[in-house]
């Protein structure tokens, strides 16, 4: 006889999501539903009749973690609508920046799993924030890691958080050779530490997948060696940064897109009827208390060729570089090896890049209102900005963010694992869930017809 | 790039209308001409996460976040708070990134002024941008009590940028300008 849980609302990770948990008697998921329950913000809505230099200082704003893989995906859509190309100069730096952005975004996600994670040979799980050794020596690691990224992300970028530079047609200042030179200096400091990170990553993460069991709340639950599978399929655009144009990327066409509405897909109302206290943290959600998916849910359910499909580090390895292992813990790995991959690409682009050189298009077009789009790939995948302008201003506007991408992928990975360890597979999704929200309904024919379901 | 000796942030999100006071009055920071020892970030809704990161344990001293803050007064109000004042929090769920926890962590090796503006709309969760003019206007009185927090003498220019903003804001003009 089937029971549901609820855990609600999930931890380690950015934003309000939780899950709802249809198990067997034995505590093995059945049917899973991961959700966010961040309710509807409304930036396209925001964004129309604003001119196309606000709108990705607009878009910025919507996630504390992501500025930047949302200004480059807005910028970007603003410039494939008014089709303007840019300088090769200006286009490294914001390769640079990417880097840098991915570069900090994965280490604070390290601090994020590592809680789950067991110091190998031993039955003791990591506080990162222990001042004990070994982790210690790690945590500064890490933290380094981030001070190098943030340093190079604010030499690019302008500003160290929301970047000022990068605008319609360029960016707004070059960089001197001074800053070049010291940005190549970072990198290369960054380089070191990177490799070092990575091997102790994936040296925590194997010993994690041979373990027979992981404790939660107290109760020894084992680890399934499939913890994590789906067939779901990945999506990516390129291995480090995106595209704008079809041309130059097949893998992702807008008009293979098709958002369904989560009332189709999520759980109708279900009570709870399997609770408990010891979880961490706080226990699951009480018993008889009712819980519905489909009209909780503050996403839609974005299908790629009808299909949700996986999008993050994972994807992009799969489909650039030939890794092929799946589970939570191949994601996981996955994202440690984006690290070196990180700054090899941000080198490449230093070396490249001509401080003299060009930065702005001589000519910036003001848009005949067609449509353009950018496809970023951001630290947790494809951060897809739609837009159309006309002379200058925004007639429409959607972000398509890669969190919401994962919700269904997610859920269906779920299937399989035992309920306690539901938020580990979740977590190697490194969710960021505020952003994630977005209602656009398209049906058949590929109308909008709903903005908003919730009350 | 490691933090200078002061660091002021500005925290919140503009696209909730007041919330974005924060940013607002780091905007108006960043046209001064500031000693090289202070650093002006307008740290958005991204302050728990990237903040920390950059202070120098060896070389910052003072920390000053501007922020809103709901204290009961009159819209536009300005209090000073300081790290004691705030609720401790706790590192363990999705808002677990909560300001105040690593500030109670640093607080004996900075020194941490958090000045806060009573907000008059927050609209989250839907989205508007623009300040209402009762926060509008305390933006040049904030900007007067972050330099003298500092100990920077800025002369009659703030007299200056406090006369522009009422005048661009007429309607409102002389309500809270008193202090």
């Amino acid at each position: 006889m089937s029971k549901v849980v609820e855990i609600s609302p999930t931890t380690r990770h950015e934003g309000h999501s939780k899950l709802v948990l249809k198990v067997n008697d034995q505590g093995i998921i059945e049917t899973g539903n991961w959700l966010s329950i961040t309710p509807v913000r409304g930036v396209e809505r925001l964004a129309v009749g604003k001119t196309m230099e606000q709108v990705p200082k607009i878009a910025s704003r919507v996630c504390g973690i992501c500025p930047i893989a949302h200004t480059l995906a807005g910028v970007e859509a603003m410039e494939a609508s008014i089709k303007c190309e840019i300088p090769r100069d200006a286009h490294l730096l914001r390769v640079i920046l990417q880097c840098a952005n991915r570069l900090h975004s994965h280490a604070l996600h390290n601090i994020l799993t590592l809680p789950d994670m067991y110091i190998p040979g031993t039955d003791t799980k990591i506080n990162p924030f222990t001042p004990e050794e070994p982790v210690r020596t790690v945590a500064k690691r890490i933290q380094r890691i981030r001070e190098i990224a943030q340093t190079i992300g604010e030499i690019a970028g302008g500003e160290a958080i929301h970047p000022s530079n990068p605008r319609v047609g360029g960016m707004y200042k070059a960089c001197s050779p001074q800053a070049k030179t010291k940005m190549y200096d970072l990198a290369k400091e960054g380089l070191v530490l990177a490799h070092a990170h990575m091997d102790f990553m994936i040296a925590v993460l194997r010993n994690y997948q041979k373990r027979d069991w992981a404790e939660v709340g107290g109760k020894q639950i084992k680890i399934p060696k499939d913890l994590g599978y789906h067939d779901q399929g990945y999506m990516a655009t390129h291995p480090v940064y995106g595209s704008s144009s079809l041309d130059e990327c097949p893998t992702w066409d807008p008009s293979r897109f098709k958002e369904s509405r989560p009332w189709d897909w999520y759980m109708g109302e279900s009570e709870i009827t399997l609770e408990d206290p010891t979880y961490p943290v706080g226990g699951t959600t009480k018993m008889g208390t009712k819980a519905n998916p489909q009209m909780e849910a503050c996403t839609g359910v974005p299908c790629y060729d009808g299909a949700p499909v996986e999008v993050g580090p994972r994807a992009r390895l799969v489909k650039f570089k030939n890794f092929d292992e799946k589970g939570t813990i191949g994601q996981q790995v996955a994202r440690q090896l984006e690290y070196p991959d990180c700054l090899t690409a941000m080198i490449s682009a230093l070396d490249e890049y001509n401080p003299n050189g060009k930065v702005v298009a001589d000519y910036i077009p003001q848009g005949d209102g067609s449509m353009g789009w950018a496809a970023n790939e951001a630290p947790r995948g494809t951060d897809v900005h739609l837009a159309k302008v006309k002379d200058g201003k925004v007639l429409w506007y959607s972000m398509l963010v890669p969190t919401t991408w994962n919700f269904a992928t997610c859920s269906a990975a779920l299937t399989g694992a035992p309920w306690q360890l539901a938020e580990v597979v979740v977590r190697g999704y490194d969710p960021c869930v505020s952003c994630a929200t977005h209602m656009i309904v398209i049906d058949e024919d590929n109308r909008i017809v709903a903005q908003k379901l919730i009350e | 790039m490691l933090y200078p000796e002061i660091v002021i942030a500005g925290c919140g999100n503009p696209l909730f209308a007041d919330d974005g006071f924060g940013p607002a009055v780091v905007e108006e920071l960043q046209k001064l001409t500031l000693p090289d020892n202070v650093k002006v970030v307008d740290a958005g809704l991204g302050g728990p996460h990237f903040v920390f990161t950059l202070l120098d344990p060896e070389v910052t001293k003072k920390l000053v976040i501007i922020d809103i803050a709901d204290f009961g007064a009159e819209p536009g109000s300005i209090t000073k708070l300081r790290v004691e004042d705030l609720p401790p929090g706790s590192y363990r769920d999705a808002h677990s990134w909560d300001l105040t926890e690593p500030l109670h962590r640093i607080k004996d090796e900075v020194d941490i002024t958090v000045i806060g503006c009573q907000p008059k709309i927050v609209t989250d969760p839907d989205m508007e941008i623009g300040l209402s003019d009762e926060v509008l206007d305390a933006i040049p009185k904030t900007v007067r009590i972050v330099l003298e927090t500092i100990g920077v003498d800025y002369g009659t220019t703030i007299k200056r940028l406090q006369e522009d903003r009422q005048r661009g804001t007429a309607k409102s003009s002389g309500s809270t300008e008193t202090s």
